[in-house]
């Protein structure tokens, strides 16, 4: 009857007695060698001449082909097929990618390596495997260690497996088999499930129709107008702050004269401002002689020139507002005043430079 | 060997053998449980139920139910996304980068831990749901060929979200669902009844422990941990592009990944300290999860409350030399706006509080530890309201500025969103095995 014979079990107390009792019952070469632990082992692969685990291999090929597949997807839907242009940018523009091919990387890679393992390498699920059903089994998952000679191309003597593995220090040896055949599925089985199958189908076919018929429970589109706070959506804009101008209207550039008073303490903000900020590009003078070496590219204007001097005092707030060319918008670095105040020392120190006669007391 | 002193306490107190392991562990789903069990799980459906019908009623009616409106249009429902997606990050913190540090004091606390992750993260999934208002288009987000012809922004972060977010369940599942694979073999050789075992049979997909499956599991867990660690960091860091990525005041800063990430690792250790602590009461387990490895859980909320006050300081300083008048007007509106106390609120409670786990008696002592857990999360769910409410009520149109007024569905959803966790995390400890009893074998032994 060794036909029907699986192999033979033995049981050991701890991993020590087990990894000891492997060389013994190796040495004999009665059939193919596995062992069963409740938790890994180390050195026990080693023990047995298990290779290594090409694993790694796997989900790393698989992590890179999760890349290429994220970056080949949004390329093509975003920059071929349908080209979106979001933020200026190029519309094949690859940056933006990034984080969803990351996130694919790891997905592929990780179910490689969790699937790869049980349906590939270790051909899970196996239900019906004859380790299953010995009485060993329970005991490994609790805390026992079994080392089993498995019956190669049929044949196993089990007499001398025995004794080996009692020799080798086992507390129990199990002579497990292959489960029995199990009986035939009888066709008469087979009708009635296919059956209700059918019917469960057809059935749910006909209350899906009914269901969508009857109770349009959720038209999609129409939906989101009809709700108690329609007006959630329409609530206008409040009436602006007095005061408020129009986008794109600038009133200081033409008739709005500058609101603050030419006092001493103005003028003296103003200093502080413009050598703090305008300086170095306009010079102590406003004449555009920089402090800045010619590697600034740049040649900052010559406030001192005829078009400057006629200039009102709004457009020189807007050139400090909203910056010119090669000069950055510095207004919002500064309060409201303070922007005002420089505007007046400009004009102090285009008066300075070109002084008349009225001006001397 | 070490003198008494300098030896590290042990991880399981008292002797324990791998079969007494077993009775204790694996025998529970197979009990009746201890009547605070069907208390609290009463509670926890409760609220659940709540929550679903308040979910059920927006559904119908429409979005409109909510406080939500111009121009605070994100609210409750994004708050609560962040701060759940944040509580399971400690899950896969535990179970992956502290597998990879070889912090064998993880064993007995990953599975539960990967446990709230998952639970945390399917609470979490609801809110982005609902808040699309028509939740039957939520196929839309999926790139999927259509007669319009469309595809997906693959350029916006919410689309990002939604990659690094299925992904990170996906991911948390199946890694989940590997450490399980032993357990659920021991679960299936030890019961008595036919139903359990041929359920437990098919669940463990036949493991029977060999040592060539053993190589390549091992292999496996191996590879998932390094996954799963760089997965873990990535996702609250694309959670925080969905603010860091526009243009509104007080969000588009640089630190702000980082800062999200140290918050859900700060939100998620309270929230699993603040959990261990009832379990290991209520089933039972004191020996098995003990005060060492709650005080351990405290250290990592410690150095990430620490964390948090430099990320707080460096989001100021940032707000300031931005020169920025808009920035500085939402920075002043977070201390000192209608809903300053808010902000005082999340500082006090994330930055101030743990500060007592400097003391090792606090560190130890179970009260300080429930007072400590819970301002956290309190701290965390505020900052998160500072962070999406107040950057958004004061925009940079005076005239379109509202007041934030949350309404009853609101409170009810969040209400609902901790019944359904806590639900979940009470049938997952009635069925499965609260701690990964072949790991804590194997480190038994040695
Ligand atoms: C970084 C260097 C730099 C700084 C700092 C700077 N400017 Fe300028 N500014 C320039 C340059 C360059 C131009 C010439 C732009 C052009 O016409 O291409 C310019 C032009 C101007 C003009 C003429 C704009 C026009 O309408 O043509 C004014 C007025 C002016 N600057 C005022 C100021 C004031 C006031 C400050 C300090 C608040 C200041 N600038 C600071 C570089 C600078």
């Amino acid at each position: 009857m060794t036909e029907n014979i699986f192999g033979v079990v033995g049981l050991f107390e701890d991993p020590a007695a087990l990894l000891k009792a492997v060389p013994l019952v190796q040495s004999k070469r009665l059939g193919k060698l596995e062992a069963y632990t409740p938790y890994p082992v180390h050195g026990l692969p080693g023990v047995l001449g298990l290779s290594r685990s090409p694993l790694g291999g796997m989900v790393l090929v698989m992590g890179a082909l999760g890349t290429l597949t994220a970056f080949l997807f949004q390329w093509w839907m975003n920059s071929v097929d349908y080209p979106l242009v979001v933020g200026g940018k190029d519309p094949s523009s690859w940056q933006a990618f990034v984080p969803i091919m990351f996130e694919v990387t790891v997905l592929f890679a990780a179910f490689t390596a969790g699937l790869g393992m049980l349906l590939l390498l270790n051909r899970l699920p196996d239900l019906w495997h004859p380790f299953l059903l010995s009485k060993s089994c329970a005991e490994v998952t609790r805390d026992k260690f079994a080392l089993s000679i498995e019956a190669e191309s049929g044949s196993l003597d089990v007499a001398a497996a025995q004794a080996i593995l009692r020799q080798a220090g086992a507390l129990s040896v199990e002579v497990v088999a292959f489960p029995a055949p199990a009986s035939k599925v009888s066709l008469n089985a087979l009708l009635a499930l296919s059956a209700a199958g059918a019917l469960t189908c057809a059935l749910a076919g006909a209350g899906m129709y009914g269901a969508v018929k009857l109770f349009p429970v959720l038209p999609p589109m129409s939906h989101m107008l009809v709700q108690p706070r329609l007006d959630a959506q329409q609530r206008g804009m409040r009436p602006p702050v007095a005061g408020t101008v129009a986008r794109g209207r600038m009133p200081y550039l033409g008739a709005l004269g500058n609101p603050l008073p030419r006092t001493k303490a103005v003028l003296e903000l103003g200093r502080k401002v413009f050598s703090n900020n305008c300086l170095i590009c306009h010079g102590p003078l406003a004449n555009g002689t920089p402090i800045l070496t010619a590697a600034y590219g740049a040649k900052p204007a010559n406030l001192q020139a005829k078009k400057f001097l006629s200039y009102t005092d709004g457009e020189i707030y807007h050139a400090i507002m909203h910056g010119k060319n090669a000069m950055p918008a510095l207004g919002l670095g500064f309060t409201e005043d303070e922007r005002w105040a420089v505007v007046h020392y400009v004009r102090a120190l285009q008066r300075a430079q070109h002084a008349q006669d009225t001006d001397l007391p | 060997m070490l003198p008494e002193l300098l030896r590290p306490e042990p991880l399981v107190e008292g002797s324990i053998s791998a079969a007494v392991l077993d009775e204790r562990v694996l025998a529970f789903p197979e009990r009746r449980p201890p009547r605070a069990w069907f208390v609290a799980f009463a509670a926890a459906a409760s609220c659940m139920s709540l929550g679903f019908a308040l979910i059920g009623y927006t559904i119908v009616t429409g979005i409109g139910v909510w406080g939500n409106n111009r121009p605070v249009a994100w609210a409750f429902d994004i708050i609560n996304f962040v701060f759940w997606i944040g509580i399971g990050h400690a899950g896969t913190l535990i179970s992956a980068i502290l597998f990879l540090f070889r912090a064998r004091w993880r064993n007995g606390l990953a599975r539960f831990a990967e446990a709230m992750t998952i639970f945390a993260v399917m609470t979490a999934g609801l809110f982005p749901l609902i808040h699309l208002g028509r939740p039957w288009l939520a196929y839309w987000l999926f790139p999927y060929p259509n007669q319009r012809g469309l595809w997906p922004n693959f350029r916006s972060p919410l689309m990002w979200d939604v990659f690094a977010v299925s992904t990170y369940f996906s991911v948390s599942i199946l890694f989940w669902y590997l450490g399980l694979l032993p357990d659920l073999a021991s679960l299936r050789d030890r019961t008595t009844s036919r139903a359990r075992r041929i359920l437990y049979t098919i669940l463990s997909l036949g493991w029977r422990g060999s040592a060539g499956h053993w190589r390549h599991y091992e292999k496996a867990y191996l590879l998932l941990a390094g996954l799963a660690t760089g997965l873990v960091l990535s996702v609250h860091s694309v959670v925080s592009f969905d603010f860091a990525v526009s243009v509104v005041p007080g969000w588009h800063m640089t630190i702000f990944p980082p800062y999200f990430v140290v918050g859900a690792i700060f939100s998620g250790f309270a929230m699993v300290v603040l959990v261990l602590a009832v379990v290991r009461r209520v089933m039972a387990l004191e020996d098995l999860i003990t005060l060492r490895h709650l005080e351990l859980g405290n250290k990592v909320i410690l150095g990430c409350s620490c964390l948090m006050g430099y990320s707080y300081l460096c989001e100021a300083f940032t707000a300031w030399y931005s020169m920025n008048p808009y920035i500085h007007h939402t920075f002043l509106q977070y201390i000192s706006g209608t809903y300053g106390w808010a902000g005082w609120l999340a500082i006090a409670c994330n930055t101030l509080v743990p500060q007592i786990f400097w003391l090792r008696r606090a560190r130890r002592s179970l009260p300080v530890m429930a007072i400590v857990g819970v301002a956290a999360l309190a701290g965390m769910w505020f900052e998160r309201f500072t962070i999406i409410v107040i950057s958004l009520y004061h925009d940079f149109l005076p005239s379109s500025w509202l007041v934030y007024k949350p309404t009853f569905v609101d409170y009810g959803i969040l209400l609902g969103s901790f019944g359904f966790f806590f639900t979940c995390v009470l049938l997952f400890s009635r069925v499965l095995p609260v701690i990964a009893t072949s790991e804590v074998k194997g480190s038994l032994h040695d």
